[in-house]
This record gives structure tokens, sequence and C-alpha cells, in this order.
């Protein structure tokens, strides 16, 4: 540790009242700080220096404090009120303690209105079978389901997905025409901010599958989606996808505009 | 004939029932009231109501008291005053049997008037590991360190995260520090 670092870790010890302030010695302390000066080079390094002085001014403030309470008539010498502590028996210490000692009044009450009140809260609250009751767990007998309860629970859609980024694309075709552009935030925006986002998810498989292009304009900030005349226009290549982020706050930006 | 009171001294009255319920009853976690509060229920005279209030609690041996956010003011402002909180306190003192029914051990109250003596003498701040060993010279260990703890929820004694401990709002509000701290010296001398 630095000598700058020892002197601030001292001074930090008056502030926390484990050595007395008048135990450091000013101006050996101060004489720490002036030879480390010259030797400073970097930012840290005068920074430690600013805090060192900072710390040490702290100190002075306590020495300053300590004469005023010296002054006062609360100042008893600390040695000698340990000693006369040490030097009592419990008794005469509790004996003190009692003759200075003024408890405080502290009443809780509660009012008529507060009982009718709760009375009330309870007659309007449901026991606890009931309560309960919805999420205990029954034992059910397992038993298959049929393609169209799947399809009518919903997990499975009703067409395949490939179906559905095929007709979002001939949304779009009549939308635009054919070859047309649409502004990004025009396709994708719905009144609700859960339907852009499903929108903004098929445009990325759209994009992905080769059925639409995508040209983002970081510097304009444009962004456009192209309607492909040909669908699926290389069959053979691999399907990518094309990360998007749908920002809340932008939703709200473009529903206000 | 009963004598009739004016408006004036019905309003006054009604402001010092006020006052009484704020005062003497908890209506937050801590008991008290502060400043501020006091002079949005009473008024811009609520200084004076509370005097008046102080003089009526006389002949029952209750008082009100108050104690600033800083304890080194000895002059406050209007601002500090009511940020101040107020309490009711006993303006006698208690004996040791009535103490013991409050709930007091004499250990409890010893420790307490040592940790709170020693604080002062170490102008307000002082590690936890001091007072223990203070504390340990007389109580047991274990007991020790239960009393800090009860004294520190009490807030009696206040600590920080690194362990030093100080007077908080409860020893500043029930505590006679400068009368404690005399009858302690004074018996040194005593029984030199």
């Amino acid at each position: 540790m630095s000598e700058l670092e020892s002197v601030i870790n001292l001074c930090l010890m008056v502030q926390s009242g484990k050595i007395e302030p008048f135990d450091i010695d000013f101006d050996y302390v101060m004489s720490v700080i002036k030879k480390n000066y010259p030797n400073l080079k970097n930012v840290q390094e005068f920074c430690l220096d600013a805090q060192a002085l900072k710390e040490l001014s702290n100190v002075l403030e306590r020495q300053n404090q300590w004469i005023e309470h010296q002054s006062t008539t609360l100042y008893k010498d600390p040695f000698m009120l340990s000693q006369s502590l040490m030097g009592m028996d419990i008794g005469a210490i509790a004996n003190a303690f009692l003759r200075s000692w003024h408890p405080l009044m502290e009443m809780e009450q509660i009012s008529t209105k507060t009982l009718a009140g709760s009375l009330s809260y309870w007659g309007g609250l449901i026991p606890f079978d009931e309560r309960w009751q919805d999420c205990l767990v029954e034992e059910r007998e397992t038993e298959y389901a049929s393609m169209d309860e799947a399809i009518e629970l919903g997990f499975i859609p009703g067409e395949g997905f490939t179906e559905v980024v095929e007709n979002f694309w001939k949304e779009l075709g009549e939308r635009v025409g054919p070859g047309g552009i649409i502004e990004y935030w025009e396709w994708i925006g719905e009144e609700t901010y859960e339907a852009t986002v499903y929108r903004a998810y098929l445009t990325v498989f759209m994009v992905g599958y080769g059925y639409a292009n995508a040209h983002w304009d970081r510097l304009m900030e444009e962004n456009k989606i192209i309607h492909n005349v040909e669908p699926r226009p290389d069959p053979g290549q691999q399907k990518v996808s094309i990360p998007t982020m749908v920002d809340y706050e932008e939703w709200k930006q473009w529903q206000n505009d | 004939m009963a004598k009739r009171l004016t408006k004036t001294e019905q309003v006054y009255q009604r402001k010092l029932k006020d006052a009484v319920h704020l005062l003497f009853f908890t209506h937050h976690r801590l008991p008290g009231v502060r400043g501020w509060e006091l002079r949005k229920e009473l008024g811009a005279d609520w200084q004076n109501i509370i005097e008046v209030l102080d003089k009526q609690l006389q002949p029952l041996d209750l008082k009100v008291t108050r104690v600033l956010e800083e304890p080194d003011i000895v002059e406050p402002t209007n601002a500090q005053l009511q940020e101040a909180r107020y309490y009711i306190i006993m303006r006698g003192t208690v004996d040791q049997k009535t103490a013991k029914t409050i709930g007091w051990r004499i250990d409890d109250i010893a420790g307490l008037a040592v940790s709170v003596a020693y604080i002062i003498s170490k102008q307000g701040k002082v590690p936890r590991q001091d007072v223990e060993r203070i504390l340990e010279e007389k109580l047991p260990g274990w007991r020790v360190k239960l009393n800090i703890d009860r004294y520190v929820r009490q807030g009696y004694l206040g600590e920080d995260d690194s362990g030093i401990l100080y007077l908080d709002w409860r020893a500043r509000a029930e505590i006679d520090t400068k009368k404690l701290v005399d009858l302690v010296v004074s018996f040194g001398k005593k029984a030199a």
C-alpha cells in the first residue's frame, strides 16, 4: 500500500471513531503528502493526493469538534468516566440510569370504526378451504386426443407454418402490388402491440424464406419490405431467419404518428 | 352554573385534544410526531398549543419533549423545528421496582447505562466491539450481544454498516445524558 493510501486509511479510522482525532500528528502527515506530491505521475495518483488532503481536513474538523465538546458542560474526561463506570457495581449503574431516564409514552388503541371495518373484511374473506380449492391437483386418467381436438385446443396450428407464411406473402402482394415496396412499420403495425409483434415475426420468416426482401438503411433510418414476385425463388437453398427488434416504445411512437 | 366557553376557547380546546391524540398515540412505525404534522393539524399556532399542553401535563408528571434531527443544534430554525420529532415522556423518573414491572432486568438497565455513557465519553461514536468488551467485564458474553441487539432494535442505540454504535432517537428522547454522566462521575468521586 502506498504512503498516501496509508494516510487515507489513518484518517478514515478517525472518522469511524477507532482512534482519537488528536492521536494523528498533523505535521507529519502533511509532510508525507508534500513529499509525495512531486512524484505524482497519472490521474489516479493525483486523485489519491486530493483524497488524502480531503480526509486530513476532515480530521481537523473532528479535532475542532472535540475541542467544542470539551468546552460544553456535557464533557467529562473519558478516562475518568470509564474508571467510574468500572468502579460501580451493577446496582449503582442501574440506579444512576434510572435517575436520568424519562420513558416515552406510546399508546396504541383500536377504535370502534376500525373494529367494524375489520369485521366487514372478515365477513367478505373466503375460507381457506374454498380459496385453495382451485389449486388442488387432481389425478386424471390419460387419454388420446384426435387431430381436431389438438387443433381446437391450440396445440397444433390449423394450417402448416409454410402456408401461414405464404398467405402472408399473398397479403403483401395484394397490398403493394407485384414487386412493390412498403415501409416496414406500415407493414407490421397493428392496433395492438401483440399483433404487431406477430406480424414482425412472420415478416422475419417471409424474408428468410425468400418470399420478400428487406432493405435497412441505418443512415437514413429507412426500413422497407420488398415483395418478391416469385415465391420461394430458390427451393433448394437453406432457409435463414433474420433477428429483428420490435420495440414497445417504437410501436407507441408509430401509433401516435 | 358552568361557565360557557367562547368560540375561541372552544377552538383552542379542540386543538389541545387533537395535540393529545397526535402525541399520545402511535400513528407510524415509531412513536412521536414530526413538527410539520403538528403544524398541519393544529395550524400556524402549533408551537403555542404544544407549550400549553406541556403546562397542562405537568401535574400528571408528563412533559412534551423535542428531538432535533441534528443533536448539536443549539438554536433551531423554524424549518428544523418542523423536521424535529415530538414525544410525550415522563417528567420524573422511575424506581427499580417500576422498571422491573415495565420489563427491564437490572442487568439490562446497567448494560444500557454503560453503553450510553461510554458512547458519550467517546464523542458519540464507538466501534461495537469496544462496547462489547466493556460490558463483558461484568456481564456474560452471550447476554452482552443479545442486549446490544435489543438496544439497537428498540432505538436506544444505532449501528451503521461498519459496526459503529451511536445514540439513536430513543436515547436522545428519554435519557438526560448530562445527568447520567454527572451521576456516574460523582459516584467515582464519592468512592475515592
